[in-house]
């Protein structure tokens, strides 16, 4: 019963903040200084090999899209959910919707580009100006303990495998 | 966001993460930023305007040639009262 109005009152505060935060940026920026992130010391790096009308791109998302055929994010669940969706490259965006209430995706449903820009990159390919539009994945952000650590040891990997596999170049990601 | 760019740019493929809050990727560090100082849910800009997302796509992908390691790119451009124009040769 504790954990019940716990649960139900921290999504409230997400939903509402999240809202706020989609409104007022000048907030988001005092919320994103005193946020605790997990903090690195090191950077990754893998320079790019191809030139961009030869590489091969593909999109992630944590803002939540996924297929309307797909089970929608789990919104139930405080703590966030860890899963991944793919997306096919060919996916008419017609056929996407968002499963997030942590911010405000109104604007995103008018015109996905702003969030997950597929039929954008769809037509630089198209074009030549880059080299082809691989299967893109999808996550739902704000995701804690103990959920970041599957995302971190088993779903992330999974989908770098998965991109790796599809012989992507390069990723753009794009937050909620 | 920039732990799962971390994780893929580990496996060997180049990322670029657009970010409107810059103290979380000052500490996640991911292998590129570019961060623009928008609301949540609006990485490329406004809906309908393609001279935006254009050039917001533009310098996203063409980062990835130049960034280094951990840089966050801050073009400055304000949530409004600014002027784009489709960059040249991205008419499509």
């Amino acid at each position: 019963m504790t954990d019940d109005w716990r649960n139900r009152s921290l999504k409230d505060l997400y939903r509402l903040t999240g809202q706020i935060f989609s409104q007022l940026p000048a907030l988001a920026r005092l919320w994103g200084g005193a946020y605790r992130a997990l903090s690195f010391d090191t950077v990754p790096f893998t320079p790019m090999r191809k030139p961009l009308t030869e590489a091969r791109f593909a999109l992630v998302t944590t803002g939540g899209v996924h297929r309307r055929d797909q089970p929608p994010f789990d919104m139930v669940d405080p703590r966030g959910d860890p899963t991944y969706r793919r997306i096919p490259a060919d996916t008419p965006v017609a056929d996407l919707t968002i499963t997030h209430d942590y911010y405000d995706h109104t604007d995103a449903e008018r015109d996905l580009n702003i969030l997950f820009p597929l039929a954008l990159m769809r037509s630089l390919a198209q074009h030549g100006i880059i080299g082809g539009v691989a299967d893109c994945y999808s996550f739902m952000g704000h995701i804690e303990p103990p959920h970041l650590e599957t995302l971190l040891r088993q779903t992330a990997p999974a989908v770098a495998s998965f991109l790796k596999q599809e012989q992507v170049d390069a990723v753009l990601l794009t937050p909620a | 966001m920039g732990l799962i760019a971390r994780i893929i740019e580990d496996a060997g493929i180049s990322t670029i993460c657009i970010v409107s809050l810059k103290p979380i990727a000052e500490q996640v560090r991911p292998p590129r930023t570019l961060h623009l100082a928008w609301p949540f849910g609006h990485p490329l800009g406004e809906p309908g305007n393609r001279a935006q997302q254009m050039t917001v796509l533009y310098a996203a992908l063409h980062s990835l040639y130049f960034a280094e390691p951990g840089e966050i790119l801050e073009p400055g451009w304000r949530w409004r009262r600014e002027t784009y124009t489709i960059p040249a040769g991205w008419e499509v």
